[in-house]
């Protein structure tokens, strides 16, 4: 086992109202196999002990499927490798010497709460918005009593990946949200349960996304070069579709 | 109203900017169909632009049409950089583009602004300022002179690269994104862009060269 040295330079932020700043901590004998919240928990544990404030970040699951990990790595969002999360980052795509600049996602609608900690709950409200399907509770529907085509549940599948971490708001140049809410109403869009408030779904979620002051996709493709689980932006061309169609029926 | 609403939208901002975008394509491709005459002969050019001028109610609509369809697209064009500018100017201390050529898409604000003062130059320089001068005459003399050429040659490969993400992303926002589709696409955001840049910058090329003068 290899260890590193690195000199990270992290944004540290009070709280929503108060300035921040990036400051820099050098922090020596870092495992290679660590992964990267593994070695910012050796980061606090070390600042603990020098009597400072530990760096507050968020973090669950740690095996890359809950979403609650994130932060910008050196100007990527979720750090230099393809397809994973944060947590599922490993300090061996570091070498000793570099400087790491650990920055929170940043967007009109996310405000840091502290530190790398983000209030992402905009996404949350776009969900409530519209992005559920209606059911009236009865007995459990026969098996395969709603035919769906294999290569359409697989769509909905590769949508319903987007774990809500909200790289694709960070790393976007204009801010925009069009990827998760994309993905979102893709899922429910491909499948027949999702049909009877397709319309409405598209309206109320883009409504919604707008009102939270996410920006406009101007078609960067970040989003998809970032998104840890693989989102195409094929989804974004199917909301616009979603959405063109529900404003010339029920706009 | 509903129009109202799909119009302050953020996807209804950007289907008005892919949608004119469309017509203004469209209208590029007329364009350079008439412009191709004057490979043929001076002679062919001139009577191309005195056909076309013997109709001045269809070039007068035309026009028209054409000037609110470039308000459209410039003004929606900069009300977004706008808009976005206020989301995204310096967010972080270090940013890394992660997508390769992303360079057309970044520029798209300035390539189009510097085809809209071409498009004023040209304007000008062909539409209002012939009098009793043929336009073949104009031509060669304008586009045959080195620096008003190279502005010329410096416009069309300004549009080739706003056409190098405009095509692709207009398609996008139409919401034409499909596998079977998109290796056509792809070929069809290079080639239209070229397309335009050859035939175009050519005619410049063709008077600075003196190629063009012997005919």
């Amino acid at each position: 086992m290899s260890t590193i040295n690195l000199t990270l330079k992290i944004w540290r932020q009070e709280n929503s109202d108060s300035l921040g700043s990036l400051e820099i901590y050098p922090l020596d004998n870092v495992h290679t196999d660590m992964s990267f919240l593994e070695m910012l928990d050796i980061l606090n544990e070390k600042l603990t002990k020098e009597g400072k404030s530990p760096v507050a970040f968020d973090h669950d699951c740690r095996e890359g499927i809950c979403g609650m990990c994130g932060a910008v790595v050196d100007g990527i969002a979720h750090g230099p490798e393809k397809e994973v999360t944060l947590c599922q980052l490993h300090m061996r795509n570091f070498s000793s010497g570099d400087t790491i600049v650990i920055e929170p996602f940043r967007s009109r609608a996310f405000p840091v709460k502290k530190d790398l900690l983000v209030d992402r709950s905009s996404l949350d409200r776009i969900i409530q918005s519209g992005g559920y399907i209606s059911v009236n509770t009865g007995g459990t529907p026969d098996g395969n009593s709603l035919p769906i085509p294999s290569n359409e549940a697989e769509l909905s599948m590769d949508a319903a990946a987007c774990i809500g971490c909200g790289a694709c708001v960070a790393s976007c140049p204009n801010g925009a949200a069009m990827l998760f809410t994309s993905a979102k109403i893709s899922q429910l869009a491909l499948l027949p349960q999702g049909q009877p408030e397709q319309k409405k779904r598209a309206l109320a979620m883009v409504a919604q996304m707008d009102e939270e002051g996410f920006g406009n996709c101007t078609n960067a493709r970040e989003c998809e070069a970032v998104c840890p689980k693989g989102i195409s932006i094929r989804n974004i061309a199917r909301l616009n579709r979603e959405y063109l169609f529900a404003t010339l029926s029920e706009g | 109203m509903w129009f109202g609403r799909f119009l302050k939208s953020s996807i209804g901002k950007k289907l008005v900017m892919a949608g004119t975008g469309l017509l203004l394509l469209l209208f590029l491709f007329s364009h350079a169909a008439g412009n191709a005459t004057i490979y043929m002969s001076s002679e062919v050019f001139q009577s191309y632009a005195d056909e076309l001028h013997s109709h001045p109610l269809i070039v007068l609509l035309f026009s028209l049409l054409f000037l609110a369809i470039f308000i459209v697209h410039i003004g929606m064009g900069l009300f977004l950089y706008y808009e976005n500018r206020q989301v995204s100017n310096s967010r972080y201390n270090v940013t890394t583009r992660v997508v390769k050529n992303s360079f057309s898409s970044e520029t798209m604000p300035y390539t189009g602004l510097f085809i809209l003062l071409f498009l004023v130059i040209h304007i000008f320089g062909f539409t209002f300022s012939t009098g009793d001068v043929p336009i073949s005459v104009t031509v060669k003399e304008l586009l045959g002179s080195f620096f008003y050429g190279l502005f010329y040659i410096a416009s069309f490969v300004a549009l080739a690269i706003h056409l190098s993400h405009g095509f692709w992303s207009m398609l996008q926002t139409f919401g034409l994104n499909h596998p079977r589709y998109d290796y056509a696409i792809s070929k069809l955001t290079l080639i239209i862009p070229l397309f335009f840049l050859i035939l175009f910058a050519g005619i410049p090329l063709y008077f600075m060269t003196g190629l063009g003068t012997c005919y």
